[in-house]
């Protein structure tokens, strides 16, 4: 029984198997159903909302939903990776912030460093703060919960230190592009988040890579045993998680203006919140970034559409909570593994 | 061995002694503690900054030890205790939360040691003074400021800030006593963004989607929201100055917008908070004798008189913050 799930994992991600016996195929049309089951509640949100307020459809407001959607977008994505492979990552609020006022740094005064250079530096920060955390989770046998949460303080304390408190304004017009430009009328943060999407949706289901992370987070000692370089697996999957919320940085400071060293507080929360309802498994191993998008645009919807209804961001927040509690009801995957 | 280590022994309680000796000729320096409700915010920080810039915590008469409450009741109830056994002169306290703040503030007072509540108010009549300026009337001012920008007829939206802390209970009390007075000017919007920025950009967004070409002015309880709308409608391509927005607290992101007429905003003066409380503080430890050192009694004048220092309370006075005095209040609130 044991083994037979550890196969599943390690042959199958989501999609079906030719392979695994009658349990796989029952899984995953389970997880086909739930995939689907995601689309269908966004569609069916969609149109409560379009029915509710006549603006909802309107391509400005659609493109404020992607717009708002594409920070928690990328953090969720790099979420996915994590939690597939069976781990948490509580940092990426701090990481964010802590690229986010490096690159700040670099992008202000008088004669600021060229865009590149501010966004090459954020997202270094964000990778080294991922590579630390994949290094003491893999090498240190360092719970990723602990970890991660041990990250979340550090960086935040790194943030406040380096920037002593204050906001970092007067950016740079080529640095603001990042968040305020536009490339045929799609605003550059939704291309940012498709393009992660691509590439990501690209690693998991096309390359060994993406292979070794589901079976990482199926079962680590099979895939050890099958002679992946695990560890190797784990730094990599921190560091593009830490790398990601680096990108979120670059993107929220641009988009507000300022480096702002209290930015993207409990930011790991609503990431997580997308990958669930998503429908990845947090036992791992089990998951598709498609899931992930679809989760974090139905957070973005909820957002957006209480906000054109008039609803109080008290309700907001209830709603939120239900709709989690209930991706985790539906979780297929849970039902196999407890 | 055994002798040097002796000597040595010898020497340093003999120089520790001369050490109190010599300090306890000159004037002894008053211990002044500054419980604030945390550092993290760029409003907090320039308050401290200011009350380190203090002339007499410059020439050495004030030790100053801040305490950063890190946005927890909890902890600067925690710190009080600490101050307390460790027998400062005196307390500068800024609470995060109305009501605990009462509690901490008379445990201090009965221990001694004078209390001095700036910025925020505690609920307590124990206080020894109150120096800040009245969120009431700031909210007011706000308001004001937009009603006769739209010629008392249009609609606005009102940007709050966490609910429930007093700097929103209050301003948000000053914003609807103006309001409730103008039937003409309609708040077709109401909501939290937390004192932020991102927040109140993505919210901002969405009511300009939910009311296209209705919105006419927008009233943040604070500065940084007040940016983030004005973010907000850039991106979705309007003009800025088809708006009237206004702002509280004087930020430099502000007074940069409102040199470039894109807000207005209405500057709280840390420095005179700050180093009023400081004063005060003294005046309580040290007595009749003492005179105000800060320039900020001069600046407001009769604005703001010093009577002794013996008041109960301080009303800071606002400035409101506009293209014509943008250049004056930056190199005011920036010169140290």
């Amino acid at each position: 029984m044991i083994t037979n799930t550890s196969n599943v994992a390690l042959t199958t991600p989501a999609t079906g198997s030719e392979s695994a016996p009658s349990l796989s195929r029952r899984q995953s049309t389970m997880t086909y159903v739930h995939q689907y089951g995601i689309i269908v509640a966004f569609f069916l949100l969609c149109v409560g909302l379009s029915l509710s307020s006549e603006y909802f459809l309107t391509p400005k407001n659609i493109i404020n939903v992607l717009r708002q959607t594409s920070i928690n977008g990328i953090l969720a994505i790099g979420m996915t990776l994590v939690i597939l492979a069976r781990g948490i990552d509580l940092s990426v609020g701090s990481v964010l912030a802590l690229s986010g006022i490096v690159a700040a740094s670099l992008a202000t005064g008088e004669t600021p460093q060229p865009a590149w250079v501010a966004v090459t530096a954020g997202l270094g920060v964000g990778l080294a703060c991922g590579l630390v955390n994949g290094l003491v989770i893999s090498r240190l046998s360092v719970p990723p919960f602990v970890a991660t949460l041990g990250m979340l303080s550090v960086a935040r304390g790194l943030t406040y230190i380096y920037s002593e408190g204050m906001p970092i304004p007067d950016l740079s017009q080529s640095f603001l592009w990042l968040g305020q430009g536009r490339i045929w009328q799609i605003p550059v943060p939704v291309l940012f988040l498709a393009a992660t999407f691509i590439i990501f949706w690209v690693v998991l289901n096309k390359t060994v890579f993406g292979r070794y992370i589901y079976a990482v987070g199926g079962n680590e000692r099979s895939a050890r045993t099958a002679g992946i370089g695990t560890k190797k697996v784990l730094v990599a999957v921190y560091g593009l998680a830490g790398m990601l919320a680096g990108l979120g940085g670059l993107i929220l400071t641009a988009r507000t203006t300022a480096g702002l060293p209290q930015a993207g507080q409990s930011y790991e929360l609503d990431a997580i919140a997308a990958v669930v309802i998503g429908g990845t498994s947090l036992n791992g191993g089990v998951g598709t970034i498609r899931g992930t998008l679809f989760g974090a645009l139905i957070i973005g919807v909820i957002n957006n559409g209480l906000d054109l209804l008039g609803v109080s961001s008290f309700y907001q927040q209830v709603v939120k909570g239900c709709i989690i509690v209930c991706a985790v009801l539906l979780d297929p995957a849970r039902r196999f593994r407890d | 061995m055994k002798l040097t280590k002796r000597t040595l022994l010898a020497l340093l309680l003999g120089s520790c002694t001369f050490a109190g000796l010599s300090s306890a000729r000159a004037e002894k320096p008053v211990k002044v503690a500054a419980a604030v409700y945390g550092l993290r915010s760029e409003f907090m920080k320039v308050w401290t900054d200011w009350l380190k810039e203090h002339p007499e915590v410059k020439n050495g008469g004030v030790k100053l030890t801040v305490f950063d409450g890190r946005y927890d009741p909890n902890v600067q109830n925690d710190q009080f205790d600490s101050i307390i056994v460790q027998q400062f002169d005196a307390i500068i306290f800024v609470p995060l939360d109305i009501e605990a703040g009462g509690r901490t503030v008379t445990k201090a007072i009965s221990a001694g040691i004078p209390v001095i509540g700036a910025n925020a108010r505690a609920n307590s009549k124990a206080l020894t003074s109150y120096v800040g300026s009245n969120d009431n009337e700031g909210g007011a001012i706000e308001a004001q400021y937009i009603v006769d920008k739209l010629g008392g007829k249009g609609n606005v939206v009102i940007l709050e800030g966490p609910i429930g802390q007093s700097g929103q209970v209050e301003r948000l009390k000053g914003i609807m006593s103006v309001l409730d007075k103008h039937p003409d000017i309609k708040i077709l919007e109401r909501k939290t963004a937390n004192w932020s920025r991102a927040e109140a950009l993505a919210l901002m967004e969405n009511w300009l989607t939910a009311h296209p070409g209705k919105i006419q002015g927008v009233i943040g309880e604070n500065d940084e929201m007040a940016i983030g709308a004005i973010q907000a409608i850039k991106a979705a391509g309007l003009n800025v100055k088809d708006f009237a927005i206004v702002g509280v607290d004087g930020v430099k992101d502000a007074i940069r917008a409102a040199k470039g007429g894109e807000m207005v905003s209405i500057l709280q003066d840390a420095k005179a908070q700050a180093q009023g409380a400081m004063d005060i503080a003294l005046r309580a430890v040290r007595g009749e004798s003492y005179q105000p050192q800060s320039d900020i009694w001069k600046h407001y004048g009769d604005k703001l008189p010093w009577k002794d220092g013996i008041q109960k309370n301080y009303d800071v006075p606002w400035t409101i913050i506009t293209e014509a005095n943008a250049d004056e209040v930056m190199k005011m609130v920036t010169n140290k």
